[in-house]
């Protein structure tokens, strides 16, 4: 592997990665705040960025740059959508099975097939609509216009493109300084005390249901986010959220279980090992999935506290 | 339909009812069968092209996809319920992602394909067999039939009666000697098998596979039929697949009328189903629970063996060492010390009564002596040899407790739930298979078992309501029925944790005879309640815990007149009372 191919796929990674941070820190808070995996995660990235397009483009998109004003309205539409969408899965298909602060038992087979249900509703549904195969998502943040060419050069004849800088300095800012606002407000105390120790978190309850609820917007808004930081590069599939929800699941997963920091790294971690992998001459393309899902198996079985893990996984 | 349809639906039924045994029978929450449906088609196909006689190729791929299960559930033992379920998730995602990732080998999204129909070929009988689809009609049926034969076998024999205990959750099912992990591992491994062999079934009689036949919408599907089924066993996934049998046709005829593609409104329906099957699980379990409970045969105590309590007696060995041994227990939660270094015997023959105010440390000492949690130091001896932590390995060595919530299993009565126990008793290897074949070795083992359960119900004086269910008991009652259900386990060590709570004065004399009849008979009993005249009525010796340390121990008069533990404890009691 050339340096040329390997900045190139250590940029592209980078970027790929952020965006899976981004979906693994609400994946991470919410785990740390319930002790649920929100498995509709990858279907609010991509069903948020449908709807925002339904929303202000109509079902038939064409991938042209949006004027000024389409562009303010897609971000907001769909970092209000991944919001709503995210409290309404937890509403209506996980909460009924969710034991809060010990109240109830948890019921795991309830949850997790709510959750995944929601998602399944959410990209089938959308799916009646965008009844294409993919489509071309418009760049409502305008990154491929932070040069002219809308790529950089880099040694050894390769370039990158340049949106890829943007998506990088975008979601790591936004991820940061969402890491600090939550770190000051209830809900950062409330993720402290979880993440330490959950029993006795749950003993003094501190997981109070409008904190559960905020967690989940939160993570909705993040996913919306990663969606418009994501959609652009590449035509877009309905069914692609769950590989990415899965995806991001595992970058929590490399990160310590329920570390907030974790999951952001992990993110990066498994962007870039990805995108080596795919660079890579022996590998290729075709690893892209392939490598992260039994990745997170092989994690699953072998050490499901996470790969920086000490707390041990409670056994029902 | 036509008969390559239903042929088709019977080889996925088979999928369905591998999946029923894990999910259904075991409680495990399985969503990737799909992943082995996949391993047995895809295989099979695979590696008959490579010129391997077709029966081999699906017994190969069958093993293969049963020995995933199992190594599955051999990497998630320490898994909760919640982390299986993602990870078999996940495996059908991955499962998936390979067959569209490698199309050199899997055929790409048109999959591969063989000539039908298949003709079986044997050159040393120099006949030709042609599998037509009416002949795969009449397999698929057997495998079937077979299949619901074998559940409802199992379900009736030891195996269910563990399987029971892992649906009221792990934790209960090690406390009463299930082994849950290996449980797990063949249940899981049986699971995969079947919905290999479905699989496989369906490839050889479509003579097609695509990635799109097995990817982790069928999961989902197959989970939906299995769900829908509720609690009724096994007819329960039949009936549930018939409603996803019927779905594409359902969703074909509405996509076509609001012209939609099909392959979305079929998604959209089975999003519908999963949560149509989810909302109905409790109300329709509970309104079909009459029916089922007047469906199960009753196991009646067998004469002679039901006032008699020969089953439970225990050579206790006297010489030597106390049965069980604590030395230096210490467990931190945080910066509070639950166990402060405690050391503590208990002997045989002997009710000895752990007292002490809330958070003392009453609890967190029968979970370190039931195995049910690690000390960060000390030692647990039993019989003169140290047993590490894990409830069942405990009560393979003989130490057995009861919680201290009641904890009964849904839906059982009392004979069988007290079988649960004894099962720990009479462990023998292959009892679960010998009991699948009918052998008359596994008419004994059930004699046997009846037996044992029989007498713990004489001990706690619940004879009469051994046909009863056990929803139907009052709490005092079914508290006495926990008694008995650990002391079934054959355990010559008994932890009971407050077996006091809520029963009736006259319960309470039951649960003190029993008590005190098991000492007799050697068993070492410990017992943590609140209740000090029920202490003073049970206890041979009565330690007094504070803070994760003995306060005093000692007989239950010289206890009482200690001026240490009327200050610290009984003074409290009488401020309080």
């Amino acid at each position: 592997m050339s340096g040329g191919v390997f900045l190139q796929a250590v940029i592209t990674g980078l970027a790929v990665g952020i965006v899976y941070g981004l979906v693994a820190l609400g994946f991470t808070m919410v785990y740390a705040l319930t002790r649920v995996y929100a498995l509709a995660h990858g279907d609010i990235v991509v069903g948020s960025v449908f709807i925002g397009v339904l929303a202000v483009l109509g079902s038939t998109p064409i991938a042209s740059t949006p004027s000024g004003m389409d562009s303010v309205w897609l971000v907001l539409v769909v970092l209000g959508a991944g919001a709503a969408l995210s409290a309404a899965v937890y509403a209506v298909a996980m909460r009924p099975f969710i034991g809060i602060a010990g109240a109830r038992a948890a019921d795991a087979v309830g949850w997790v097939t709510g959750a995944i249900a929601a998602g399944l509703a959410i990209r089938e549904v959308l799916g009646l609509v965008f009844t294409r195969e993919a489509y071309a998502i418009p760049d409502a943040l305008h990154l491929s216009a932070l040069n002219g060419s809308g790529v950089v050069s880099l040694p050894g004849d390769t370039t990158v493109q340049v949106r890829f800088f943007g998506v990088f300095v975008i979601g790591l800012i936004v991820a940061l300084i969402t890491q600090q606002l939550l770190m000051r407000g209830k809900l950062g105390l409330a993720l402290r005390a979880s993440s330490d120790d959950p029993e006795t978190a749950g003993l003094l309850g501190v997981p109070v249901e409008r904190l559960v609820l905020l967690a989940f917007v939160v993570a909705g808004a993040l996913a919306g986010l990663a969606g418009l930081l994501d959609a652009p590069g590449r035509p877009l599939s309905l069914d692609a959220g769950v590989i990415l929800g899965l995806k991001a699941i595992a970058a929590a997963y490399i990160g310590r279980l329920g570390s907030l920091h974790g999951a952001l790294l992990g993110g990066l971690v498994l962007g870039v090992g990805e995108q080596l992998a795919v660079a890579w001459p022996t590998l290729g393309a075709e690893y892209a999935d392939v490598m992260p899902l039994a990745l997170l198996v092989a994690i699953l079985a072998l050490r499901p506290e996470g790969l920086r893990g000490h707390v041990a996984e409670p056994v029902e | 339909m036509s008969v390559i349809e239903v042929a088709s639906d019977l080889y996925l039924l088979l999928a369905v009812l591998g999946l029923a045994a894990s999910v259904q029978y075991a409680g495990l929450p399985i969503l990737g069968q799909g992943a082995f449906v996949a391993v047995g088609g895809f295989g099979t196909v695979l590696l008959a092209q490579h010129g391997m006689p077709l029966g081999i190729a699906v017994l190969l791929s069958v093993l293969i996809a049963g020995a995933a299960g199992y190594l599955l559930a051999l990497g998630a033992a320490r898994l909760s319920g919640a982390a299986l379920a993602l990870a078999t998730w996940v495996l059908a995602w991955l499962v998936q992602a390979i067959l569209i990732a490698f199309p050199s080998t899997f055929g790409g999204g048109q999959g591969l394909t063989r000539s039908t129909p298949t003709h079986l070929v044997s050159p040393w009988l120099g006949v030709t067999l042609t599998i037509t689809p009416v002949a795969h009609l009449v397999i698929g049926a057997l495998l079937c039939a077979l299949a619901l034969l074998a559940l409802w076998r199992m379900d009736r024999g030891p195996v269910g009666l563990e399987l029971a205990a892992m649906r009221s959750g792990p934790g209960l099912a090690a406390s009463l000697g299930v082994p849950v992990g290996a449980r797990r591992r063949s249940v899981l491994a049986v699971s995969a098998s079947l919905g290999a062999l479905g699989g496989a079934g369906g490839a050889v009689l479509l003579g097609t596979i695509a990635p799109t036949d097995v990817s982790p919408l069928l999961s989902l599907q197959l989970l939906v039929a299995v769900l829908l089924g509720g609690s009724l066993r096994p007819f329960g996934p039949v009936l549930g697949f018939a409603v996803v049998a019927a779905l594409p046709h359902l969703a074909d005829a509405i996509a076509s009328g609001a012209n939609v593609p099909q392959e979305r409104m079929r998604g959209a329906l089975t999003a519908l189903l999963l949560v149509v099957a989810l909302a109905a699980r409790r109300p329709a379990g509970a309104l079909l629970s009459p029916v089922i409970s007047r469906l199960q045969l009753r196991r009646q105590p067998l004469p002679g063996t039901s006032t008699s309590d020969r089953a439970l007696t225990r050579v206790v060995n006297t010489d030597g060492e106390p049965p069980l041994v604590a030395r230096n227990l210490t467990v931190n939660f945080g910066a509070v010390h639950a166990l402060d270094g405690l050391s503590l015997e208990l002997r045989a023959g002997e009710v000895h009564a752990i007292v002490g105010p809330n958070g003392s440390g009453k609890t967190t000492l029968l979970r370190v002596l039931s195995g049910a949690m690690t000390p960060a130091a000390g030692e647990v001896r039993i019989d003169g040899t140290a047993v590490p932590s894990g409830q069942s390995t405990r009560v393979r060595a003989g130490v057995a407790r009861t919680p201290q919530r009641t904890v009964l299993l849904p839906g059982m009565d009392s004979l069988s739930e007290v079988s649960v126990g004894a099962r720990a008793a009479v462990r023998t290897p292959g009892a679960g298979t010998r009991h699948l074949a009918v052998t008359p070795q596994s008419r004994r083992d059930d004699e046997q078992l009846t037996a044992g359960a029989s007498a713990a119900l004489h001990l706690v004086g619940l004879s009469e309501r051994s046909g009863l269910s056990t929803g139907s008991l009052g709490a005092g009652e079914q508290r006495l029925l926990q008694v008995a259900r650990a002391a079934a386990t054959g355990a010559h060590v008994l932890l009971l944790d407050e077996p006091a709570a809520g029963t009736t004065p006259a319960e309470r004399r039951r649960l003190i005879a029993a008590i005190r009849n098991l000492a007799d008979r050697g068993v070492a009993v410990c017992v943590v309640e609140h209740d000090m005249r029920f202490v003073g009525a049970v206890a041979d010796r009565v330690t007094v815990l504070e803070s994760g340390r003995v306060l005093a121990s000692g007989d239950p008069a010289t206890i009482r007149r200690n001026p240490e533990v009327r200050r610290a404890y009984l003074g409290d009691d009488v401020e309080s009372a």
